[in-house]
């Protein structure tokens, strides 16, 4: 099976090339991801940050494979050089698990209660490698220790509940780790624990990564977490790419003003009370979105170009934004700058 | 010292044994029901009497220490009638239910699984057999292949399908949105496997509940239809056909009738009682115990 994909010698693991995932909702079509363009290499962790319901999970389960039959995909999703969308069905099943795998959110139900938590992870070698039972039970606690899971061996058949929500979460890393992906896409790991545990994965997630060399896509809406572990960042707003850049390039000089406006919103320990930035307005209705820049209606820089769509283009090396009155991809937009800076909505 | 500490743990040991069982009630269904299959398993050896020797000497005979429940109008001791009729109850009601989970279930699972169109297909045919009354629809069986408790069985595993596929595809068209049946497949387990190794173990809890209750009912059903002469046919003991036959009785020697309704009675319950044991045992709100 494992024929099907090889690493290329490029390194160049995934390759998402004008994505797009609309769902026909009765009469309604809502565009969740629109022309979103991503390309991860073998050993690099990217991680798409956004708020909630901006299309980041949507983004994860189309990679995946995962999007039912209400769901309509456009553009290109390339594995390790192989276009995903040329695969027959029992070719995505091979490939899922295996080359690429997930981690799901919430660890308290991503697990199947019925099961014995070993058994899930050895359930995943079975799925694609011929090992015998006991093989895989082999093969299962040696992945649960190596996920720092005490007495795996005695864990092995205790169902998901007898165990903590970190533990759990180790549990699903393991299971996603079993038979050494290529890419591993976590969605949103951290969020359903407290902060210690949190750390504690986080910092498991980026060992495995040194120790197999897997390209790890980490969906989040945490720029703490994005801070800590990631070497790229792509940052998503209602269904698109606005910006993608290095963690550096993003934290030192934000080029979009949705990023800047998400990093100014990120609470710190000096902030007075009752003072917290928000972004004012509200994420657009995807099924009716605006036709040009889709965040145009709450952007300070608002300007009569916005109303055609923007392409993410490059800044400077490593650096792209999608933004009409950016400087280095549309020369000349600061003379133009709106002089009143008010965000259209609150104009109108 | 000893003693102290064999009174401590004996109360802890029911109390694993209550908890097991979901509650002191279910625990004792649990019993009651495992001493009646006793019972009916062991009819042979444990009824003192022929149940249907007529005994001309001893009609209408009441209840006494050779003949616990007294004797009917031919004479027969009523309580080894009432051990082989419980006997022939309860397989009906436990073959009936076994035979309509064995088709029910599979069909409402697909059926949940699959949902649209496969859904419509399977289970539109099994609205219209529930859109039957269930004793018309056994009455209906019952003249196409003739009386008899294995016609009974048959009819109320007809009835009983369509109870239990719907029940099943509820809790399917549940389970199958869980995130670990998402997670499933994100792992690459191959849909089949999905639906029967996670979607299944985690939807039949209802089903099982509604099964004995089914059961109870079953018994019920059978007495219906004998009680009507439709199903077991005599001389073959059954508990309908008894209160049948002590209707005619029962201002004379309503220990006829009475024994026979008491079996239908308790056994019904020792049912409902495991039922809502399983219930409380299976609600997911007790899964974290």
């Amino acid at each position: 099976m494992r024929a099907l994909l090889a690493t290329p010698a490029t390194g160049r693991v995934l390759d998402v090339q004008r994505l797009g995932v609309r769902f026909e909702v009765q009469d309604d079509v809502v565009s969740a991801v629109s022309n979103v363009s991503l390309t991860i290499d073998a050993g690099e962790i990217v991680g798409v940050v956004g708020e909630s319901g901006c299309g980041k999970s949507t983004l994860a389960m189309a990679i995946m494979g995962l999007l039912g039959s209400t769901a309509h995909i456009t553009g290109r999703v390339e594995l390790l050089g192989r276009d995903l969308a040329g695969l027959t069905v029992e070719e995505r099943r091979q490939v899922r698990g295996d080359r690429m795998s997930m981690i799901f959110q919430d660890p308290l139900t991503s697990l199947d209660p019925a099961f014995g938590v070993g058994d899930q992870v050895a359930e995943t070698i079975r799925a694609h490698r011929t090992v015998t039972p006991a093989e895989a039970r082999a093969r299962a606690i040696g992945l649960l220790e190596s996920v720092g899971i005490p007495a795996a061996a005695t864990r092995y058949s205790d169902p998901p509940h007898r165990l903590s929500g970190g533990m759990r979460q180790r549990v699903v890393i393991a299971t996603a780790l079993a038979n050494d992906p290529a890419l591993l896409i976590a969605d949103e790991p951290s969020t359903a624990l407290d902060v210690t545990i949190q750390a504690q994965l986080l910092s498991l997630l980026r060992d495995q990564r040194d120790a197999r060399g897997m390209a790890i896509l980490l969906i989040t809406h945490d720029l703490g977490v994005v801070a800590q572990l990631c070497d790229r960042v792509a940052v998503m707003y209602a269904g698109q790419l606005v910006e993608t850049a290095t963690v550096e390039q993003v934290f030192r000089a934000p080029r979009h003003p949705y990023t800047q406006a998400l990093l100014a919103a990120q609470p710190s320990a000096g902030l007075a009370r009752g003072s917290l930035r928000v972004i004012g307005g509200q994420v657009p209705d995807l099924s009716d979105p605006p036709p040009g820049c889709r965040f145009a209606p709450r952007c300070p820089l608002v300007r009569p170009e916005c109303d055609s769509p923007p392409e993410l283009l490059a800044a400077q090396p490593g650096h792209s934004v999608a933004c009409w009155a950016d400087p280095a991809t549309h020369p000349g937009a600061a003379a133009t700058a709106s002089s009143t800076g008010a965000p259209r909505g609150a104009a109108a | 010292m000893t003693t102290a500490a064999t009174t401590r743990s004996a109360p802890s040991h029911l109390t694993r044994l209550k908890r097991r069982t979901g509650g002191g009630e279910a625990l004792v269904g649990f019993l009651l029901l495992g001493m009646l299959v006793f019972i009916a398993a062991g009819a042979p050896w444990i009824a003192p009497h022929d149940p249907e020797a007529i005994a001309t000497g001893r009609v209408l005979g009441p209840p006494d220490l050779g003949h616990l429940f007294g004797s009917d109008a031919l004479g027969r001791d009523v309580f080894s009638r009432v051990l082989y009729a419980f006997r022939v109850s309860l397989s009906v009601a436990i073959g009936s239910v076994i035979l309509a989970a064995l088709i029910g279930v599979p069909i409402g699972l697909i059926a949940g699984y699959r949902g649209g169109r496969v859904d419509a297909m399977l289970m539109r045919p099994l609205d219209l057999l529930l859109a039957l009354p269930a004793l018309l629809l056994a009455i209906a069986l019952i003249a196409i292949i003739g009386p008899g408790a294995l016609t009974v069985l048959v009819a109320a595993a007809l009835i009983y399908v369509p109870i239990l596929a719907r029940v099943v595809r509820g809790s399917v068209m549940v389970t199958k949105q869980m995130p670990y049946v998402d997670a499933a497949r994100a792992r690459g387990v191959a849909e089949r496997s999905v639906m029967i190794r996670h979607v299944l173990p985690n939807s039949v809890g209802p089903a099982l509940i509604q099964g004995t209750v089914l059961m109870g009912f079953a018994i019920q059903i059978e007495a219906a239809l004998s009680f009507l002469g439709l199903g077991a046919q005599p001389p073959t003991p059954s508990l309908g056909v008894m209160l049948s036959d002590g209707r005619d009785v029962l201002t004379q020697a309503p220990w006829v009738e009475i024994f026979p309704g008491l079996a239908i009675a308790v056994t019904v319950l020792a049912l409902t009682l495991v039922g809502d044991g399983l219930r409380r045992q299976l609600d997911p709100r007790g899964m974290a115990r």
